[in-house]
């Protein structure tokens, strides 16, 4: 009897996962695809732009420096597929008005139609004890790394709910998974892009547009190096139980999950476990990523309890 | 055998049980303790003022506004417990400017001694499609939710890790454990009050400061009623999943969790399974609360994919319905 059970059971996961592929979303074709990257002159952002324009897309590209943008550009253009490819540079903040940013998007889709694939990518980071640090950092890591998601997205949101399809992708961090000593002004910032997401991917889901949250570990980038020359002895030691990533492989991990329209993007076995783990109330893309979530969901608990 | 690993599994429990008190937080004791608590002129943040009160604590009310200050200094006065008894009321902006709201602490701290509580409850709430919200909503709330708690909870940590003792207490919300439907503005306030909350425990736990962070339900408080006015139909139906607590009976749990020094404060079953389902990396303050979690967690992420399916086909629904009658609207 009890073997019946089991092996009904293994029948029905196995029936799930092949019907699996036909409930998930189509996958975004990104050849021909106008994908736009915030922060896309350096770091992860970089990355991603390389990895879509590897894949025949057309790069918008949007930061603040002007020189560094261009440096960027023709970094890219090394990549290019086909003779048709454009990468496009716009010098904007994105966190100071939305207006602007909302302007600046019309013209980028001028030059290139609308938007398929919008990568929210930045962001800035201090770190320090919370009575240490400055006062202001507070605000102003909330400005660049979340109104300066906000305003991106609302401007291309209209036009991706009427064209029934269309990918918004939030990096945000293992940070904003969890919060570490150190992060008190950085924490909260890449947690509230998860509650924008999981609020937003609830409103657009009819119309078939897909929200990713990217949660990358500490990567190998200019801006990490820049974190680093201040952070208090506690975070490093922290941070020391998981390994620095590759940009390019943080790249290539969120542009899969984003074209594949998985809502949690996480790199690593780090990340699977946390992302599991704090999977909360988020929404599953596919039936085995929820499968995974309620297996697992009683897996190693908090073994930051057990260390300090 | 098996009867025997489970006898031993049991057991082991129970001592756990027992343990439990030795190691968890020594309660914070209410009778002679200054409490501060912002936005404390209405809703959830009054109904905690007045709890502490009636538990003989010294008061500080800290809001915007003066003439609601005093009424519901007025208000909370009818609790008091014993002659030494205070309330003070402040008025200022807590999310304006940090000097500002340090000035006033200090001022606070001054007349009542150190801070032993703070309750960071000043916040708003603004519903509607992300592409409706007027666009200076998502910086504002951000400013009133999240800095006018960052900038109290930074002005008085110091002290209380001087004194190795104190509480701060950060009201997030339900909203701030799922995002749903109509609040793409108010939702990641609420998520960031929680990433804030465990990174400030994490540091300050040696000095023994305990953080709280409360997870209210919709509370039937002046705050909620001006939100309901202009709430999309889509979030009506799936508030409806919930019912509507009383800003006492809130109160009542965030004050009893918060003394305990428990991290993660909820009302109801609701409550209680959504926490344990979005515990995530979040610390326990007892052995028991972890037992839960580890055991619950999966059969609740269950139960939790059902409701997303059930709050996906609202929107669906609500959706159709409108262009049924958008397309009839034309044809006609």
């Amino acid at each position: 009897m009890l073997l019946l059970a089991v092996a009904f059971i293994v029948a029905f996961v196995l029936l799930l996962y092949m019907v699996s592929p036909l409930i998930s979303p189509k996958p975004l074709k990104l050849p021909g695809a106008h994908v736009v990257v915030t922060g896309g002159s350096s770091g992860i952002g970089k990355c991603i732009a390389i990895e879509c324009y590897k894949q025949g897309a057309f790069i918008t590209l949007i930061a603040r420096d002007e020189n560094k943008l261009l440096q960027t550009k023709k970094e890219i253009e090394k990549y290019c597929v086909n003779d048709k490819q454009v990468v496009l540079c716009i010098s904007v903040d994105v966190s100071k008005d939305y207006e602007q940013v909302e302007n600046v998007l019309k013209q980028a889709q001028e030059k290139l139609g609308p938007v398929d694939m919008l990568v929210n990518c930045a962001g800035t980071s201090v770190t320090g004890k919370f009575e240490d640090i400055e006062v202001n950092s507070f605000e102003r890591l909330m400005a660049v790394n979340y109104l300066g998601s906000v305003y991106p997205s609302r401007a291309v949101i209209a036009t991706m709910k009427e064209r029934r399809m269309g990918r918004i992708v939030f990096v945000s961090s293992q940070a904003g998974q969890l919060g570490l000593f150190g992060y008190t002004a950085y924490s909260p910032t890449k947690f509230a892009l998860r509650g924008l997401a999981e609020a937003l991917q609830m409103e657009v889901k009819p119309y078939n547009v897909y929200v990713t949250v990217a949660y990358p570990p500490d990567t190998d980038t200019p801006g990490f190096a820049e974190e680093s020359k201040t952070k208090p002895l506690e975070t490093k030691l922290i941070s020391e139980t998981s390994s620095v990533c590759q940009a390019e492989q943080v790249a290539r991990v969120i542009v899969k999950d984003a074209v594949q329209g998985n809502f949690n993007s996480s790199v690593g076995s780090d990340g699977y476990m946390l992302s599991i783990l704090t999977s909360g109330m988020s929404p599953v893309t596919s039936i085995t990523e929820g499968l995974q979530q309620v297996r697992f969901g009683k897996a190693p608990y908090s073994l930051k309890d057990f260390k300090i």
